[in-house]
């Protein structure tokens, strides 16, 4: 009976992932058609980007309400920058990180040193956020493209040729194998007690052949989009942070328990703001990825992410008081997320019922978490 | 002869990996004392959730009997209409309420719609006159001590008028007036009927008030006894299932030959400490501390050093300073105003917990609950908390082999019960909490070690082997500062005992004067009385 309940704990989010791909799929074939999927994969990616972020600032026990202005804002002045100022893209786009850098170091700085709570400090961010936003493109709609094509727009409309991509998930396979030999010897090599290799190394397999059969399905439209790299990329760098250096395990600490964490000698202080600026890093590259995927910055852009990012974990297994959470379990809420919305927005769903849908799942997700005891 | 009170039938509870409870059985009878003992994990707290309601009908194997009749307690209501009211080690008041709103929680004295609270306040002063509190019933919860607490929570227990009060180490927290106090109680209490389940690692106190004893070892009822026809050492070598001879086995002195970490057994030839090591590996001169900043001083004009080999004992009433000493030093508490700390020859003017631990200098905390663990963690996470830095390889990466053959070497020397160091930190007892506590703190390799009450709440046999793992540290040449509300664990392991008074040193004593009296006339300020 236990392990019935752990078996159906840990089934719980594929099935429902399962359930509703199938729906839409059923309601509306051309959900699983190579164009919706490559574009649900973006649209996954931007969720998702900004979920890991969101994560690790759920992981201390903190919030972030600040993050979807936040994203209209740093895609907004990259875009002016570009389209307005003459700049060029890559040079627009280290401005908005830098800005969102500095942006996030004074809230966490203000949340830690000034003992100001994060919900109220980034429910001011949320408005002064917007406020400057709206300033800032002047309540207009400003593309990201000045006359041609550039490293800004090209972050959602390019994708990276067919061969490319087969290469690209050659080299990922091969280095996930080479990382776990290391580990096996590592282990065997202090005595440790190392998993069955054939248990191990079948999984890989397994992964492997996901790998290559999405590249496969991404090879159907267009190709590996970028945005989806950027995803892999950050959810790589968050899960090597929370599981192999000691920033991560103090995330955990913290949210654990911040009494015991001051005590076991953590600079608390220093990981929080650690944390807020990592998320100021997925801010502005969220913020991109979604200004470009619109294909011009307008005051709406970036609404209601940040409940978007927090569904994700929370969806995912993260517990809102700290100290719980995996990064599969965010990137499983944000896949989740972004099906919902990209099948409903094909079914074209009225915008009200949008909103009811997201909200009941969040709250069915987290009765359902609650019910299964996944503490 | 009627059916006993309550009683309990080979109960037997299981857990994901560990068995509880393999077979418990006994009968209270009505109007009696009667206390459990047993090691850590023996599974007394386990029995006392399962009479308490926590742990369902249902959850468990073997039966349970309230007069007679098998009783399904559904949860703790249920226990509490069956007259069982349960007063664990973990405090169930609200901080931010005041004493008398938390005696009457949940049962207001109401007026019509209202909350009556000059009946309240009224009915909570009277209560805790009764009980010789002198605590003013309006008091936030929050600003009590941690004895205080518990001393709330045994009159909101009592004033329940419950048929069986279960009582889970009331004392462990509590200075000896307030324990006599709550004997004299619980003695009253008896002598009108109440039937009491007494629980405590305090021997002493059970045989000062308990009528029957029955003894818990690894989850199974071992033996009742009376009180009459039992003496401590047999109660302890069924709790153990051995012959323990020396309760404080203290070794002094100090020798460069034994460098073993945490082996006392090999350290055998010792030499005169003081001699060997004139310099003091921790010196203070003059401390005062405010709680914070603009408040008075708290801790006043303290001195003394400490040094390598010695074991440094810190007794006093409760709120003498002591643990707000340790947390001052290791720095986190406290506003220094003046006086100097000098760590292994350096000045350590502004100490942070994490500059601490990289001097080595580290602090065991009392409350391991709030301060020491993260219980939601594994034990291994636990472990290695303040010593990540060991395992940091190039580029910040952990190296996390190396830390698990490490964990797993801290977590079989220190003997935790548990299936494994993956097991989480909050489902290990009180007595296994404490070494993992003990365990992050040793990790960091540190050469001065503080232990706040390293004993609180847990048996004889966990106790010895804290007892032997200051034998060790000193062995190696590490100083310890330990702090207990226990006067003969404070003599029996200290070389050197200040007694502190109201923040202020009270005595100082070598090993030769101690003396109970001497050592209590300075911890109330009579230095000269006694």
């Amino acid at each position: 009976m236990k392990n019935r309940a752990a078996l159906l704990k840990t089934l719980s989010m594929p099935l429902a992932l399962a359930g509703i791909c199938a729906f839409f799929a059923v309601k509306e074939p051309a959900f699983l058609g190579p164009r919706n999927l490559s574009q649900l994969m973006v649209e996954f990616s931007i969720t998702g980007t900004l979920a890991l972020g969101m994560f690790m600032i759920l992981l201390t026990g903190q919030i972030d309400l600040s993050v979807g202005s936040g994203v209209g804002l740093i895609g907004g002045t990259a875009a002016v920058l570009v389209t307005k100022q003459g700049w060029g893209a890559p040079a627009a786009l280290a401005a908005g990180l830098g800005v969102a850098l500095a942006l996030w170091a004074l809230m966490g700085t203000l949340i830690v040193k000034q003992r100001i709570p994060s919900f109220i400090i980034t429910l001011g961010g949320l408005l002064v956020f917007k406020g400057v936003f709206w300033k800032v493109i002047e309540n207009s709609t400003i593309p990201v493209m000045g006359v041609d094509e550039n490293l800004y727009s090209r972050i959602t409309t390019y994708y990276l040729p067919a061969n490319a991509g087969f290469v690209l998930a050659g080299v990922v396979v091969a280095l996930l194998v080479l990382l776990e030999w290391l580990d096996r010897s590592a282990r065997a090599a202090r005595g440790l007690p190392v998993p069955s290799a054939a248990r191990a190394f079948g999984l890989l397999a397994l992964v492997a052949a996901g790998i290559f059969v999405g590249v496969d399905r991404f090879n159907r439209f267009h190709g590996l989009p970028v945005t989806f790299l950027i995803l892999s990329a950050t959810a790589a760098a968050v899960y090597i942070l929370t599981r192999h250096t000691p920033f991560g395990r103090y995330l955990y600490a913290i949210g654990g328990n911040e009494e015991a964490a001051v005590l076991s000698g953590i600079n608390v202080d220093r990981v929080l703001i650690g944390a807020y600026v990592l998320m100021g890093a997925t801010v502005a590259v969220t913020g991109f990825m979604q200004t470009a995927y619109q294909g011009s910055s307008s005051t709406t852009v970036g609404d209601l992410m940040e409940l978007d990012a927090i569904a994700a974990c929370v969806i995912g297994g993260t517990a809102l008081k700290g100290g719980r959470g995996t990064v599969w379990g965010v990137l499983f809420g944000a896949l989740i997320m972004a099906s919902l919305l990209n099948g409903m927005t094909l079914m074209a769903v009225q915008p009200e019922m949008k909103f009811i849908a997201r909200g009941t799942v969040l709250a069915l997700a987290v009765w359902l978490d609650v019910r299964l005891g996944r503490t | 002869m009627s059916a006993p009170l309550l009683e309990a039938r080979d109960l037997v509870k299981k857990f994901p990996g560990v068995i509880a409870l393999k077979g418990v059985n006994f009968a209270l009878a009505a109007g009696e004392v009667h206390a459990l003992c047993g090691e850590n994990g023996a599974g007394k707290s386990t029995l006392i959730k399962l009479l308490g309601g926590i742990y369902p009908h249902g959850s468990y194997e073997g039966e349970l009997r309230v007069d007679g009749k098998v009783a399904a307690f559904h949860g703790i209501r249920d226990a509490e209409h069956a007259g069982i009211a349960v007063i664990t080690q973990e405090f169930a008041l609200v901080d931010e309420l005041s004493v008398a709103e938390n005696i009457f929680l949940g049962r207001a004295p109401r007026r019509g719609l209202r909350v009556d609270w000059l009946e309240m306040q009224t009915r909570a002063a009277a209560l805790l006159k009764d009980f010789g509190l002198d605590l003013p019933p309006e008091t936030p919860v929050r600003q009590l001590g941690i004895g205080q607490k518990q001393l709330v929570e045994i009159v909101r227990a009592m004033d329940k008028k419950s048929r069986v009060l279960v009582l889970d180490e009331p004392t462990a927290a509590l200075t000896e007036q307030e324990v006599e106090v709550l004997l004299g109680h619980l003695r009253r209490l008896r002598s009108q009927g109440t039937t009491c389940i007494y629980i405590s690692h305090k021997l002493d106190e059970v045989f000062a008030i308990a009528d029957r004893i029955t003894v818990l070892r690894d989850g199974a009822s071992i033996v009742t006894l009376t009180t009459k026809e039992a003496t401590i050492p047999i109660v302890i070598r069924h709790m153990v299932g051995r012959e323990i001879t020396d309760l404080f086995p203290k070794k002094v002195g100090w020798s460069a030959l034994t460098p073993t970490r945490l082996d006392a057994a090999t350290a055998e030839q010792r030499v005169g400490v003081n001699a060997l090591h004139p310099q003091p590996i921790l010196s203070v001169r003059g401390l005062n501390v405010a709680p914070a900043k603009g408040k008075p001083a708290f801790l006043r004009d303290l001195s003394f050093d400490l040094r390598p080999g010695e074991v440094l004992g810190f007794g006093g009433l409760m709120g003498a300073g002591r643990t707000e000493l340790l947390m001052h030093l290791f720095g986190a508490w406290g506003h220094r105003l003046g006086g100097e700390v000098t760590l292994r020859g350096l000045p350590y003017a502004r100490p942070t917990p994490g500059e601490s631990i990289r001097r080595g200098l580290v602090l065991a905390s009392e409350d391991r609950r709030r301060y020491g663990l993260i219980l939601g963690q594994e034990i291994g996470f636990n472990l290695s908390l303040s010593s990540l830095r060991a395992f940091t390889r190039v580029g910040g990466r952990l190296d996390l082999p190396a830390e698990e053959v490490e964990n797993q070497k801290f977590f079989s020397s220190l003997r935790v019960k548990a299936p494994g160091q993956h097991t989480r930190a909050g489902t290990l007892s009180g007595g296994n909490q404490q070494k993992v506590v003990l365990g992050k703190a040793l990790m960091t390799g540190p050469t001065v070690v503080m232990l706040d009450e390293p004993t609180r709440g847990i048996d004889v046999g966990a106790k010895l082997e804290v007892y032997e793992l200051i034998n060790a540290l000193t062995a190696e040449g590490k100083a310890v500062i330990l702090v207990s509300s226990e006067l003969p664990e404070l003599m029996g392991m200290s070389d050197r005992v200040i007694m502190l008074h109201e923040g202020a040193v009270g005595g100082e004593f070598a090993r030769a004067e101690f003396a109970q009296e001497k050592l209590l006339a300075a911890a109330m300020g009579h230095a000269h009385a006694a």
